[in-house]
Order: C-alpha cells, then structure tokens, then sequence
C-alpha cells in the first residue's frame, strides 16, 4: 500500500514522499503555485522555458543535456500548467533509480542539476542572457499560434475562451502573444525572484528513498530562499447564462468539432463533489458511457465522445467530432443524455460500470509515478485531501439520488462549434 | 514447459510457453504492481494485402485498411458489445492496428482472469453480418476525417509515399473512405480465417500474479476452442526498389508554422532476430549522437531558430523495410535539411566521437530501464519484437555490448542523399 508522508520544511514548503521499490526510477517534481491572470501568466510560461536555457556552471542547453545524458538519461525539465485560476510553474527530475546502475553518486548529482536549474539561472547585466530570452520569446510565440494544430484540443480551448470570457480561466498556460513584446531579460528575472519568494513550493517524491534520506539530500543540495508565501485564491463560481451562448468558427479542416460546456454549481469542496466524479463517468467516462453508446455506438455520429471534468473550476466539457451538418441531432442526442441523468434514469449496470471504471482507472495511478505524483499534488493543494482509497470508497457509495443532485447543478453555458469553411 | 527468460540487469523475467494450438504464451510477474496487463496479438498489420495459406494456390487480395476494420468489428458479439462485458469487472479494454501488428488488450485492477477469458473468447469469434459492417463505416468514416485533419500524421503519410514506391507501409492504417466503403463481411472472414490462427499469435499477461494460475487459466480458456492445424502464410509484397519515390513532397494545411519530416530510406533490409536488434541499436545511438540535444546540429539549428522543442527524431526498424525520421516544426524546413546535410557529409568524414557515443549508451540504457515501469509499454514491445525474433529482455544486454564500428558502419549506408526525402506541410 502505498503512502504519502507530508512534511512542513519552513514557511510555504512543503515536501511529501511516496516510497516504493516498484519503479526502475526516481521521480522529484518540483512545484510552484501562482495565482493565474494577465499580469504574469506569460511571464510564468516564458521562465519556465528560459530557465532550462543555461546555468551559472551550465551555460548552454547542450551542456546541461550532456550532463542529463550522462547521469544515464535522467529527465528534466520545466514546465506551466493551470489548475482552476491557479497557474503551476513545474520542474520534473527523473533519475535511473540507483540500484540498478553502477554510478551511486549519480542521484546526487542530478539534484544538483535541478538546484541549478532552479536556484542558479545564468546572469547578465541583471537580467537572463538577452539571447535565450529573445529566442524563447520566438519560441513562446509559436507554441501560441501553434495550438490551432490539434483540432480537437485547440476546440475545447476556445470553448474556454468563449465561456469564461471575464474569468482568469479564460487564460492558457502559455501566456498571450501580446505580452512577449513588454518582456525583457530584467523584468523576466525580476518576476522570478519574486515568484521564488512568494511561491508556495511542493515538492512531490517518488521512489525508493526513506522519507528522512532524501529529504536531507534534497534540503543538503538545494538552496531555499525564505519564503512568505501568498496562497493563490480560489474564486466564486460562475453562473451559466439563461440562455446558452452559441459560438460558431469556420476553418479548413474536414471534420467538425463540437464542443459543449456547461457549469456545474458544486465546488470540489463540497461532500457531494465525488458524486459529480461519477456523474461525469457515467455521461462520458468511456466506451461504457452514456454518450459513447449513444452518440457513437447507436448512432454512428462520431468517432470519438467524451466528458470530462475540471476539478478547479467546476466545469464539465463534452467533446466530439462529427459531420457539420449533422450539428442538429448530435447535440439533440447529448442532451437526451443530460435530460437521463437529471431524471435519474441510470440502469444498475451503468451505476456499476461506471464505478468500476473510476476504481480501476484511480487504482492504476499506483503504477505510474508522474500520474501518482499529479494525483496527490491535486489532493494537496484543492482539500479535502483524500487518499486513494478514501476516494474510491466515497465515489462507491454514491446513490442514484445523489447524482440526480448534483445533475440539477449541471446548466449549459457555451456551445463551441469548429467547423470546415466551404 | 515454462521456460524463463531473465536479464540480471533490469531484475525482471517473463516466463513463456508454446500451447499445443501453437500459441505462444508470455508472462512478466510485477511485483506490488495494481494493474493487471494482459495483450493478444497477432502478426498481422495493415501491411498485409496480399497473402496466402499453404493451402491455397493464388494469393487473396484485399482492400487497403481491412486489418484496421476488422480489429473494429471484433468487438462485436451477438449479444451486443464486448466493451460491456469489459466494462462490468471494471476492466479498460482496446485496440490497436500498425503496419504490422493488430493487438487487444486491456488492464485491470481485479477480475483479471474473468477478464482474460472475455479477451481471449472474443478474440476467437469473430461475429460479422452485413448490418453491422455497413454500420461501422460510419464511425471509420469520421475516424479518418479526424486524422486528415491532424497534421503530423499527414506530413507522416506523405512521407511514406515519398519513400516507397510500391510497399505497402504507404497505405494509410485505416485505408480511405473508398477502401472502407468497398469492404465486404466476406473480405473480413477471409483475414480473419487466415491471420487468427492461434499459431500466427501471441499472448503477453503481466502483473502481480501467480505464474502456474496464470498458466493454467490460459489453457483453460482455450479448451474449449478448437483450430485446425496450423498453416504457413505467406505475405506478397510487390518488388520495392531501393531508391526513393520522390524526394519532395509539400501539402497546404491549416497550420500555424510549417512542419516536416525528413526520412531516409534504409537500404539494408530482410535481417531479423539479434541481426535486427543491433541494427535497430546502433541506428537508434547513431542518430541519438547527430540529431540529440547534446549534438552540435541541435545547438546549431536551435540557436538559429529553426528547430524548437517539438524536434525529433526515430527509426522505424522492420524486417522489410526501414527508415529514420527526423522532423518537428520550422519556418524554414529546407534551410533544415541543408545543414543536416552539411552536417552529415562532415560526419562521413570525420567519424564518430568516442567519447560521445559512450555519454549517449549511458543514456540509452537509462532509458531502456525506464521503459521497465510501464507494464503496457513492456507488453506492447515485448510483443513487437517477438514478431521479429527478438527477445526484448535483452536489448539492454546488446545495447551495453554494442561499438562504435558498428555504428559508424551504419552510419556510412544509412545516411544518404539519394535515399533521402523531404515531406512539408506549409500554412
């Protein structure tokens, strides 16, 4: 059985082992917590990407690559990614786990790196090196533009937009291409000392080390500021309009994208939360789904269907690809499944399907290390923190009355409809 | 008899048994692990469009995407979905189709031999009727206007078909609309009957499960089935020269920056076995050392904006065929490829560094090990390169006693101009 130990290392920080000889690895995720909004979003995206530039010792990406690639391909990087209105600044270290290689020293080592990374960003005339931040910006820009390339993401995204157009929600990850020309190698570094100072830090470990060895080695070989932490806030939830909004975009592809949000009025604070978890499952969690058997299955209207949930904001999104003149009956059809669930129309076996599913899918966390670190970073900054099982036995014992509850909870707000320019 | 196969190395072993039906059967115990990973396989891709038993006298040809068709309908049963009957004990179940391969396969975290017996029996019984191949052209339909519109397999595509002139790795996995469209119930019976035979498969289970149950419960689930004797198959490809199709290849596409693929054609193929697998290694470290982020090409096209963190590179390493990739996103893919040119005819002259190649073994060891996590990436490799003679476990082992030689002698053959293609997609 696996299990998380917490510890409080000074104000702010936090580090949380995972110890298990399972893995042929080692994994230390680093993160940092900002609040997500206008004023530093890019900033945010645009350090990660500089700092895996050059350090102090390592000045080149080809030299820190050469040291990665010696310490027998360790990973590192980093990396943004948001949680409801909170953006996470991530740096991820993957180590051979020791016992399995000839060089012992070598975890040392790349803690070192890290702390390098971090701690130790190659500095000129008070700023990053002008020509990392200069080409990152390149870099930034077209990640931006490039996330029209994958049609089916890049459709959930503009959903995003459309429906949380006065939220910070609304932002990506990536930042605003129109930030990239206010940002200099000074303010960008600016920004990160202070980011350094105020962050709440977690950092999440996984591998085969007594809680207490790696703990010294990580606290022997990494240097913290002091830190007066600024925990970012989560917001009110928004309400869905009376009436939908409709946002239709024309583009050159040849399968049309629909893609439906809706509001659900329940914080993942609240008891009834994992309710909601399993509502979700059994509308769209896969090939036993509602949607899936419907939409696809019954109908032969699509390929690919899903739901899913987004834990920070409450939201749930449905997703497919289809023939745009076949808007019409798809979104009839999803909704009749909506319409199911609020009338509590669940069979025995959808119930039991869809617990199932949630069981077998949460239970197999315990496999993977990054997924495994990903699920109790969530757990630990968006509480109630429940452990695995804690959450499976909850998510079991949900009735069919809870779900019609929380499916009162669920409004439409915005359809986003992608489809090809003729 | 279970035989067993271990590496000390990695500190794993699979044992495997030949059932009396000809299937071969594999086992990987994981210690602690939640998951259940269980993997049924045949040799039998997309690839395969002209073939015949020893029995027969002509070759059947087939439309181009049945492979991929027929994993669809094989889910489907008369009483309805097998998904459900997946879905019930909680289980993932899925599917995929590559050039060679079709496999099924799913996880779970309890019910594992209930489980084992609904792939095992479904996999064996095939269900087609008219009504429910007509209906499934539908869902195939969209799943290939989904891909058309994915850029990265169409620069993929291209690619291939810039290649080969004849292979028949040029084809799309799923076929086109037309193929699809014109595939009958009876064309899915014919490579059903003739590539399902448990001797042209192969089963891989991994988990924390006992070995003799695991054993036992295999042979039980095919008890009551009963094959008829195996047969030889032979595949026909037509003659694939050794030159390229066509060096450049562009397409228009709703893209922000252009992509591409840059592919050299190998002109060393028909090995298999341990011959195979060091060819694949010393390919893999050659191009590990001029296209790696260490590399001088890297920094250099990095530092010049051309390339970002969307670079890449791979070689595909088949019996037939092979080639090596490079490609990601630039504004520029032609200023690309001619410094990779110019970088490589210096190479050619030049030769390798030692102690570069000794930084990216390492590495690639590293990597190796890490593969060892994921009971699903193990089981997927471990049944790729069975097809191809190869035991899995000990690749790290070849890949540790790998040289320099080798891969410079590699380096010389593989790494052509004349064999070289370009595909781009440009806004």
């Amino acid at each position: 059985m696996l299990k998380l130990q917490s510890e409080k290392i000074s104000e702010g920080i936090n580090i949380h082992t995972i110890k298990t000889d399972k893995f042929k690895t080692s994994l230390i995720n680093f993160y940092l917590q900002r609040p997500l909004n206008t004023e530093e979003v890019t900033y945010n995206s645009l350090t990660s990407m500089v700092l895996q530039r050059g350090t102090e010792n390592y000045k080149t990406s080809k030299e820190i690559s050469k040291k990665l690639e010696y310490l027998y391909g360790s990973q590192l990087y980093g990396n943004v990614r948001k949680k409801g209105e909170r953006q996470i600044l991530e740096f991820s270290l993957r180590t051979a786990d020791t016992s399995y290689i000839e060089d012992k020293n070598m975890q040392r080592e790349a803690i070192r790196l890290l702390n390098n990374l971090v701690n130790k960003p190659l500095i000129e005339e008070d700023g990053f090196r002008a020509a990392y931040v200069q080409q990152e910006k390149v870099n930034l820009s077209n990640k931006i533009k490039g996330r029209l390339n994958d049609k089916m993401q890049y459709s959930l995204e503009r959903l995003v937009e459309e429906m949380c157009v006065k939220e910070g929600y609304r932002l990506h990850e990536y930042g605003r291409e129109e930030d990239l020309s206010g940002i200099s190698p000074q303010n960008l570094y600016n920004h990160y000392r202070r980011v350094m100072k105020e962050s709440p830090i977690d950092i999440v470990v996984v591998g085969n080390h007594a809680h207490n060895n790696i703990k010294n080695q990580i606290l022997e070989n990494i240097g913290f500021n002091t830190i007066i932490p600024i925990i970012p806030q989560d917001i009110q939830l928004a309400e869905a309009p009376a009436t939908p909004k409709k946002v239709v975009n024309e583009m050159e592809i040849n399968q049309a994208k629909l893609s439906m949000g809706y509001r659900v009025d329940l914080p993942y604070s609240d008891p009834l939360y994992p309710a909601m978890i399993l509502y979700t499952n059994i509308l769209g969690g896969g090939a036993h789904s509602k949607l899936f058997l419907k939409v696809r299955e019954e109908k032969s209207l699509c390929y690919y269907i899903f739901a899913k949930l987004e834990k920070f904001k409450s939201l749930l999104m449905i997703s497919c690809g289809i023939e745009a003149d076949k808007y019409d009956i798809t979104t009839e059809v999803i909704g009749q499944q909506l319409e199911e669930m609020r009338r509590g129309s669940i069979t025995d076996e959808e119930m039991r399907n869809a617990k199932r599913a949630i069981e077998n899918s949460v239970r197999a966390m315990g496999d993977n290390a990054g997924a495994l670190a990903e699920f109790y970073y969530s757990q630990i900054i968006g509480k109630p923190f429940y452990e695995i099982e804690e959450l499976l036995s909850k998510i079991e014992g949900v009735t069919t009355e809870q779900l019609m509850a929380v499916a009162e909870k669920v409004k439409l707000d915005t359809i986003y409809f992608l489809k090809s320019r003729k | 008899m279970i035989k067993e196969i271990n590496d000390k190395l990695i500190k794993e072993s699979v044992f495997g048994k030949k059932l009396q039906n000809g299937l071969e059967v594999f086992f990987l115990p994981k210690k602690d692990y939640v998951k259940q990973y269980a993997i049924f396989a045949t040799k039998y891709g997309s690839n395969d469009l002209s073939f015949k038993l020893d029995t027969e006298d002509s070759y059947t040809k087939v439309p181009v995407g049945i492979a991929h068709f027929l994993e669809h309908k094989l889910f489907e049963e008369p009483e309805g979905n097998v998904f459900d009957r997946f879905a019930e004990l909680g289980a993932n179940v899925n599917a995929y189709t590559n050039f060679n391969i079709t496999a099924y396969y799913f996880t779970s975290t309890s019910y594992f031999y209930e489980n084992l017996a609904t792939l095992i029996r479904f996999v064996q019984s095939p269900y087609f009727t008219d009504e429910n191949v007509e209906k499934e052209k539908g869902i195939i339909g969209q799943e290939i206007m989904m891909y058309q519109d994915n850029p990265e397999w169409r620069v993929f595509f291209n690619l291939l078909k810039g290649m080969y002139h004849n292979h028949p790795v040029k084809n799309d996995i799923a076929g086109t609309i037309e193929s699809v469209n014109s595939t009958t119930k009876e064309d899915l019976y014919n490579c059903y009957n003739t590539f399902y035979h448990p001797s042209n498969m192969a089963l891989f289970i991994a988990g924390d499960l006992d070995k003799e149950e695991v054993f036992k419960k295999v042979e039980e689930g095919f008890a009551e089935l009963n094959y008829e004797k195996p047969h030889v198959i032979t595949r026909q490809y037509t003659e694939e020269p050794t030159d390229i199709r066509e060096g450049y290849i562009e397409e228009r596409m709703l893209v922000s920056t252009p992509l591409f693929q840059i592919g050299y054609k190998d002109n060393r193929v028909g090995m298999d076995g341990i011959e195979l697998a060091t060819k694949e290694i010393a390919i893999n470290i050659l191009i590990d050392m001029i296209f790696g982020k260490s590399s001088d090409l890297y920094e250099g096209l990095y530092e010049k904006g051309l390339i970002d963190q969307s670079f890449g590179f791979d070689y595909v390493c088949e019996r037939d065929y092979g080639h090596i990739i490079i490609g990601g996103e630039s504004r520029s893919p032609m200023e690309v490829k001619g410094i990779i040119d110019g970088n490589i005819s210096r190479i050619k002259k030049e030769g390798l560094d030692k102690e570069t190649f000794e930084r990216i073994k390492r590495k690639q060891i590293g990597e190796n090990l890490s593969y060892y996590n994921s009971i699903e990436y193990i089981g997927n490799s471990f049944i790729g390169y069975y097809f191809k003679n190869i035991n899995f476990l000990e690749y790290i082992k070849l890949l540790t006693e790998i040289r320099l030689e080798t891969v410079e002698e590699y380096a010389n053959s593989i790494l052509d101009e004349n064999r070289q293609v370009i595909s781009i997609i440009n806004p």
